[in-house]
């Protein structure tokens, strides 16, 4: 909290009776990559136009370097965002648009000529200065857009969605391309993305969302490897999620068979929810493994097989470089590290309620 | 093949449908001779005396004028319009767009009215204001009809991202969203200034006295008898408009606009808004010329089509001092409801004898104060004054302008035999060679004369024979009109024409084998005379003009403009060419005639028993 640059305080957001952000808090450290995840229409770009500026919060404030700017038009902000559809002034030539905002501050000429020079190179775009935004593909508009944005040297940096208008093979080097740039200038940059790839690539810190509310906070690492709760873990790639029985500390009953565990201080007799990814479920033997069972899909996937198994009334699904065929007889082994066990919600609603920071 | 080759020809027939009109009034715009009847060669003559007429570079000013103010007035409220319409929830932008459209598909006419009444109620004064009220009014929907797509394709982020790199709100809108909604607003300006030149009947309808645009002054040009130099004018206009439909249609989808450099696009910028601003101080300083005429020293005058000569109104206002604010009309009946509706103030009209007569009885005039005018006492024939007595008894309120006879007049060259009786006109010889007036009381006059009865008659048995006349000449009649028996006579289109006896003169002038004659059955004798309404706003400067009008000099210089007789008889003293100061189609000797007759004004049931009957006659 000592070095946090933004800090959301209490936000709270309805467009007419329809509740967007209950209560939000979130700080944000200088220097940090931040991701905003979550489903489409969570609230992820009311919180980014919120920091803008484009929205003012029903209640909270805004704090950004210790100021509370929660009243402050966006072009008294320093920070910047980069719009989801590149938002280029398509009238205006590419030095045009990324001299706009040194233009209005009224930088002189040799400043702006030399600023768009730097930001051009940054950006991998050199010799586009006379070039009209039309003339460009999206991923070169969209660093445009970036380069525009820079120029203007904010403290944070604000994305909306900057890729997701690209296609795959674009979207993976512009991924390279934010997390150099990032590094290179040594600003904050706040991120929206609904695609949890992305947020686990790019980010020094990922904020799960789901309708209004944080779901979980962490690294990268801790929100695949421990998710909190079956939607931070159904939402960070194909996972297992079942329910289970918490028998004793280190010990869970999955569809009938006991497994080992880690986890500790969930009671006894407990029902729980586990996640087990993919690639952690074993295929041995049907002796050797905890459960058996039989495989009913196939699919190759390149780096690995994708296995469907039907065990126990559950289909498993299993990532594997060892390929067992349709029908096969399989048991099933999981690593007591692998096995993530979850409080249960009572209800449907207290799914999506927030949890403790 | 076959396919093809019909496809062709349709599209060949549309073609001539469609422009055959305007090719027609274009060729004839070139045409060296004055009749549409004959070919006399390639002139530019009626371009070039078109742009020496003041009158119509007067009209072709206020036209510019009206259009691009109203064009540019209504693009900024057009887009401001858009602009608040673009923030609001789509249904209500729906609603709002319903609602500013539907004038444009109201019908213009019910638009024209419409305005014209708001005006009234609220005291509007008529002229440049009101034009330019209506024209901004009914220009506002194309405006926001071409402003609108243009806004709706707008990127939203584009103005956030405007705002977030420092612009204020003002900053954000031009420099970002205006460029982009920039070519709609041109073709929606365009597009405005285009339907303005174009209008006609709103602006007929919303036009105070002594101010014409091109339209109005055409259609009233026209109602005299259509002159090559409105063949020009109207070529002239379809050609502008069609070049700017085609620039509306053609403003550049995706700008030109790729290695331009800084320099050249800032000066080509700060050129374009050079000339904006020269053309809209030019504008301004117009308007303000117009409006400034609201001094007192002035008089509204209100006349026949025409009906003086020009150069009389330009001596009047040096040697007075006042000015003349000149309005035209085409027949009695139009004049009557302006006058009787108030809308519009005039000092000095025109009329003629039946319609002073309802004037004086529905209480619209003044009694004149003859010790101001010494003209009209001394220079005015004391018989002219004893013939308005049958319709201003004791002459309190009128002094005679223009007199003259209703006859046939006749080419020499088609008619052999002596022409004296209206019957003549019923002669089967000159089937489809006889061209009648197309108006009641004239019509009707000659089918009463014919039978020997008064033309002022509400007998309806007397009525009935005339209309039976009627309906028995009209096989014979090529053609019922208005203003175009003088040019048709000229033309040598007709062997005879019921005409008034100041056309036969002009007629005769330009055709010698045309005579004229005053049937023996009597006709009409008619008297136009200057009278003065009960609101005119300034009454002495009426009588001034009353009485310069009566000064033998001027009276001299209106003869010989507009050839019909003047009750004058020190201007006709002066006439210099004999001939025509003894001509006996000028100035007839009355005593030689039997049933000489003044039109009364029968009431308005006697109207509407004439005009039924003229009706059931045309409808036969
Ligand atoms: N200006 C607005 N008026 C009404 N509802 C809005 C407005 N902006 C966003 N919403 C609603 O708020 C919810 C959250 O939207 P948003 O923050 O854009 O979600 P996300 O960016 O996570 O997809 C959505 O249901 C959306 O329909
Ligand atoms: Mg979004």
């Amino acid at each position: 909290m000592k070095n946090a640059l933004v800090n959301l305080v209490n936000i709270t957001k309805s467009f007419g009776d329809q509740m967007i952000l209950d209560d939000l808090n979130l700080y944000i450290r200088e220097n940090e990559f931040l991701t905003l995840l979550g489903p489409s229409g969570c609230g992820k770009t009311t919180t980014l136009r919120i920091l803008g500026g484009f929205e003012t919060p029903d209640k909270g404030q805004v704090i950004f370097d210790g100021k509370d700017i929660t009243n402050l038009p966006p072009n008294k902000r320093n920070l910047n965002t980069v719009f989801q559809k590149y938002a280029l002034f398509t009238h205006m030539t590419i030095a045009e648009n990324i001299a706009f905002g040194l233009k209005i501050k009224n930088k002189s000429k040799t400043y702006i000529d030399d600023k768009i020079k730097y930001a051009l190179k940054l950006v991998n775009l050199d010799g586009y200065e006379n070039r009209m935004p039309d003339s460009l593909s999206g991923g070169q508009q969209q660093r445009i857009a970036i380069a525009r944005a820079i120029v203007n040297e904010p403290k944070l940096l604000l994305l909306d969605e900057p890729l997701g208008a690209l296609d795959l093979k674009l979207r993976q080097d512009m991924q390279y391309e934010l997390i150099r740039l990032k590094n290179e200038l040594g600003i904050t940059f706040i991120y929206v993305t609904h695609d949890q790839e992305e947020a686990l690539t790019m980010s020094d810190t990922i904020v799960v969302m789901n309708q209004g509310y944080i779901q979980q906070i962490g690294t990268p690492e801790n929100i695949y490897n421990e998710p909190e709760n079956a939607f931070v873990a159904d939402f960070i790639g194909d996972s297992n999620i079942i329910g289970a029985t918490m028998i004793q500390d280190r010990l869970v009953e999955i569809l009938g068979a006991r497994f080992a565990c880690v986890d500790e201080g969930f009671g006894t007799n407990k029902p729980v929810d586990v996640v087990i990814r993919p690639e952690d479920v074993e295929l041995v033997a049907p002796e050797e493994g905890t459960i058996q069972g039989t495989v009913t899909h196939l699919i190759f996937k390149g780096v690995h097989y994708e296995m469907e198994v039907e065990a126990n009334g559950y289909e498993w699904l299993v990532q594997s470089t060892r390929m067992c065929p349709v029908g096969t007889h399989v048991g099933i082994k999981v690593d007591p590290f692998n096995i993530q066990i979850m409080n249960k919600p009572e209800s449907e609603d207290e799914e999506a309620v927030g949890v403790n920071e | 093949m076959m396919r093809n080759a019909a496809r062709k020809i349709y599209i060949f027939l549309i073609f001539i449908f469609l422009y055959a009109p305007i090719i027609a009034l274009i060729v004839l715009s070139f045409n060296a001779s004055r009749t549409r009847a004959k070919w006399g060669g390639f002139t530019l003559k009626w371009y070039g005396e078109l742009f020496q007429n003041k009158v119509i570079l007067q009209a072709l000013w206020n036209t510019l004028a009206i259009a691009l103010l109203s064009a540019l007035i209504a693009t900024v409220i057009g887009t401001i319009a858009c602009i608040s319409m673009q923030g609001m929830k789509r249904r209500n932008r729906t609603i709002l767009m319903g609602i500013t459209n539907i004038p444009m598909l109201n019908a213009e006419i019910v638009t024209g009215i419409s305005l014209m009444l708001l005006f009234i109620s609220l005291g509007i004064k008529f002229g440049f204001m009101t034009i330019l009220l209506a024209h901004i009014t009914f220009n506002i929907p194309y405006v926001i009809l071409s402003v609108m797509p243009r806004m709706k394709q707008l990127n939203p982020s584009t103005y956030e991202a405007a705002l977030d790199l420092g612009a204020s709100h003002m900053q954000a809108f031009f420099k970002v969203v205006f460029p982009d909604i920039l070519p709609g607003i041109l073709s929606g300006s365009l597009m405005a200034f285009t339907m303005s030149l174009d209008d006609f009947i709103i602006t007929h309808f919303t036009k105070g006295p002594g101010i014409d645009t091109l339209s109005t002054k055409i259609y009233t040009e026209v109602k005299k008898g259509i002159k090559p130099e409105m063949y020009a004018l109207s070529s002239l206009i379809f050609i502008t408009v069609l070049i700017l439909l085609i620039l509306v249609n053609c403003t550049p989808k995706t700008e030109p606009k790729k290695e331009i450099t800084e320099r050249s696009k800032n000066s080509s910028k700060k050129w374009i808004a050079a000339v904006v601003c020269v053309i809209l101080c030019i504008v301004a300083v117009f308007g303000f010329s117009t409006f400034k005429s609201n001094q007192s020293n002035e008089v509204y005058v209100f006349n026949w089509g025409e009906y003086i000569d020009p150069e009389v109104l330009v001596m009047f206002e040096e040697e007075t001092g006042i000015k003349v604010i000149y309005d035209e009309y085409e027949t009695n009946e139009i004049m009557y409801p302006k006058v009787e509706a108030g809308t519009s103030a005039y000092d000095v009209i025109c009329p003629s004898d039946y319609m002073i007569q309802k004037m004086i009885e529905n209480d619209l005039l003044q009694e004149l104060d003859f010790d101001n005018m010494p003209n009209a006492v001394a220079n005015i024939g004391a018989q002219y004054y004893e013939q308005s007595a049958a319709f201003d008894p004791g002459n309190k309120y009128c002094v005679p302008y223009c007199w003259g006879t209703v006859g046939i007049l006749y080419n020499k060259t088609m008619v052999e035999e002596p022409v004296d009786s209206w019957s003549i006109l019923w002669d089967e010889k000159y089937a489809n060679n006889i061209l009648m007036q197309d108006s009641v009381r004239d019509a009707f006059m000659v089918g009463l004369k014919l039978n020997g009865f008064s033309m002022n008659t509400l007998n309806e048995n007397e009525l009935q024979i005339a209309k039976e006349a009627l309906i028995k000449q009209k096989p014979l009649v090529q053609a019922y009109v208005v203003d175009q028996v003088r040019d048709k006579m000229i033309g040598g289109e007709a062997a005879l024409g019921v005409i008034y006896s100041g056309e036969a003169i002009y007629t005769q002038q330009e055709n010698a084998d045309l005579e004229y004659v005053i049937p023996k059955e009597g006709t009409n004798v008619w008297i136009d005379g200057w009278v003065v309404p009960k609101n005119a706003p300034n009454k002495k400067n009426a009588e001034i003009f009353i009485d310069y009008m009566c000064r033998e000099d001027i009276a001299l210089m209106n003869f010989e403009y507009i050839t019909y007789s003047t009750p004058n008889e020190a201007a006709r003293a002066l006439i210099e060419d004999e001939e025509i100061r003894n001509s006996s189609i000028a100035f007839p000797d009355l005593s030689q005639y039997q049933n000489l007759e003044t039109f009364n004004y029968l009431g308005e049931d006697g109207d509407e028993l004439y005009n039924s009957l003229w009706k059931e006659a045309m409808s036969y």
